[in-house]
């Protein structure tokens, strides 16, 4: 690992951040966008049940750590796609930049989009609604760190997906996201989804991962067995995705995909 | 020069001149069942300048791609820059540049931007210098604040042999660095590129569709057809191979062999 290499990647990504504005969208404004709809529907759902927990804070709680899982997703994703999109992925491949080196400067890099768009919602969150996801105190930092590693884990399957397909996969990286926001119980417990469905939501580490910021929320403590299953469960999807990537990433070279592109 | 190489903070160390930078060995690649590059030897030597060439679908950019690790052979040996490939790839490349001049530079970047971050690609320690001395000595002062998607096809071939260089490579690939250019910015690139093999000695690999271009560039070309080595030798030679006037009838000659065979080579060909 090269870091002046990695760096590199970093310095990259930061001049696109900086001069396209539409990449700002997805760090402010969609996941504003998110606050104020899922904050007015729990504001709403309270004032008519009085007591729910469907209410505000529930649903911007859950909101703020999807767009957590989302952002993670995206840095990688995108980063990746990036270069893609402005056909510059055979420039990078034929300097001494490794795919782990793009990676991990890609995600670095992420871990700022990260913050900027963290920032970004607990400015709208407190604005709109007076609620500071951060008084719910330092247990929110493991959940948010096992969403994180989850958001790494999805944008492997997707990188994969698109050097396998293609552009025709693209979709996926922003598509995606919305699957898992159904199946994860983000706004309400898995046990709320269709019975068969529950099944698919009870294998996901998300799913534990909003488990338990819900039981925080009710003011009970961090259930580290949950978060513990999310862990193992993050640990193996890590594994599953990163071999996925690795082995597309070899198809790619043998099949000449980066012709694609060039 | 000595000292502007020497002020270069390098990630690797420098090869030992007299490694050859490239040696293919019975280098073989097939896309869906279909022969790209038939068993293929090449080995280019240090300091030479070699004319990769050969009628659509011979296998010249698949050929190129395979030694530049983006494309992974079915058989043969790929030493590039004295290390096997594929597992030392990133410390090859960190002798070798790459110049296409069907690619563009990233968007959003401008020219300053994007040569700073490939000197970083480059794992280039202090890049401000270096950026500095290539944007002087190749006369692109001018265009050095302008976004890449703002330079014409000409200055964009210019930046990219800039950024390909930035790391004093032994070994410079080109895949078509002409094309789409008009005759005066396509001289300026040749005279750019014989000015780097004279000053540095570094070796150029050069495919082109232009054969003029060749006989003025290159020392030595390699004829490629269906993916197998169809002449090598210095252009005249080649030339008298087959009987005719000079590369371009060579060239043509091969071409008409190539239909006659009847089957046009598909693969990832431009």
């Amino acid at each position: 690992m090269n870091a002046v290499r990695v760096g590199a990647v970093v310095r990259r990504h930061a001049i696109v951040l900086r001069r396209a504005p539409n990449r700002w969208f997805e760090i402010s404004f969609w996941p504003v966008m998110d606050v104020l709809l899922w904050g007015s529907l729990g504001a709403f759902i309270a004032k008519e049940n009085h007591s729910s927990q469907a209410s505000t804070p529930y649903l911007l709680a859950g909101i703020v750590l999807f767009w957590t899982f989302t952002q993670a997703q995206f840095s990688i994703a995108l980063g990746v796609n990036e270069e893609t999109w402005t056909r510059n992925i055979l420039n990078v491949l034929t300097t001494p930049v490794t795919e782990v080196e793009y990676v991990v400067g890609v995600a670095l890099f992420g871990l700022v989009k990260l913050a900027l768009c963290l920032t970004t919602l607990t400015v709208a969150t407190i604005a709109f609604f007076g609620f500071d996801l951060s008084q719910v105190g330092w247990s929110v930092v493991p959940i948010t760190g096992l969403l994180v590693l989850n958001g790494w884990a999805m944008a492997m399957l997707l990188v994969g997906l698109v050097l396998r397909f293609g552009q025709s996969a693209e979709i996926l990286i922003f598509g995606f996201n919305y699957v898992l926001l159904a199946f994860s119980g983000v706004f309400f417990p898995a046990r709320a989804l269709p019975a068969g469905l529950q099944h698919v939501a009870s294998v996901l580490p998300t799913t534990k991962a909003f488990a338990a910021l819900r039981a925080v929320l009710a003011g009970r403590a961090l259930p580290w067995s949950t978060l513990a299953a999310g862990a193992v469960g993050t640990v193996v999807l890590l594994g599953l995705t990163i071999g996925f990537v690795t082995w597309q990433l070899t198809v790619f070279r043998r099949r000449g995909f980066v012709t694609r592109y060039s | 020069m000595s000292a502007r190489i020497a002020d270069r903070a390098r990630p690797e160390p420098p090869l030992d001149p007299p490694v050859d930078p490239v040696v293919l060995t019975a280098l073989t690649k097939r896309f869906r069942g279909k022969l790209a590059v038939d068993n293929l030897d090449l080995t280019v030597k240090a300091g030479s300048r070699v004319g990769l060439l050969g009628p659509n679908g011979a296998g010249k950019t698949t050929t190129l791609l395979m030694l530049l690790g983006a494309v992974r052979a079915d058989a043969g040996t790929i030493d590039l820059a004295g290390v096997r490939l594929p597992r030392h790839r990133s410390r090859a490349l960190s002798s070798v540049g790459f110049v296409a001049g069907y690619l563009p530079l990233p968007e959003n970047l401008t020219v300053r931007e994007s040569l700073m971050v490939f000197a970083g690609f480059y794992g280039l320690r202090r890049p401000k210098p270096i950026v500095d001395r290539a944007i002087e000595r190749f006369g692109v002062g001018h265009l050095a604040a302008q976004q890449s998607r703002e330079l014409s096809s000409g200055q964009r071939t210019l930046v990219s042999i800039v950024k390909s260089t930035l790391h004093d490579p032994a070994l410079l690939v080109l895949d078509e660095p002409t094309a789409s250019l008009d005759p005066d910015v396509a001289r300026r690139v040749r005279i750019a590129l014989l000015d780097l093999h004279r000053e540095q000695h570094t070796t150029l690999l050069v495919t082109s569709h232009n054969m003029r271009e060749v006989e003025m560039l290159c020392e030595r070309v390699v004829m490629l057809s269906h993916g197998r080595v169809a002449a090598d030798g210095a252009p005249a030679e080649v030339a008298a191979q087959f009987d005719t006037v000079d590369l371009e009838a060579a060239f043509l000659e091969v071409a008409d062999r190539a239909r006659a065979r009847g089957a046009e080579d598909q693969g990832p060909h431009r």
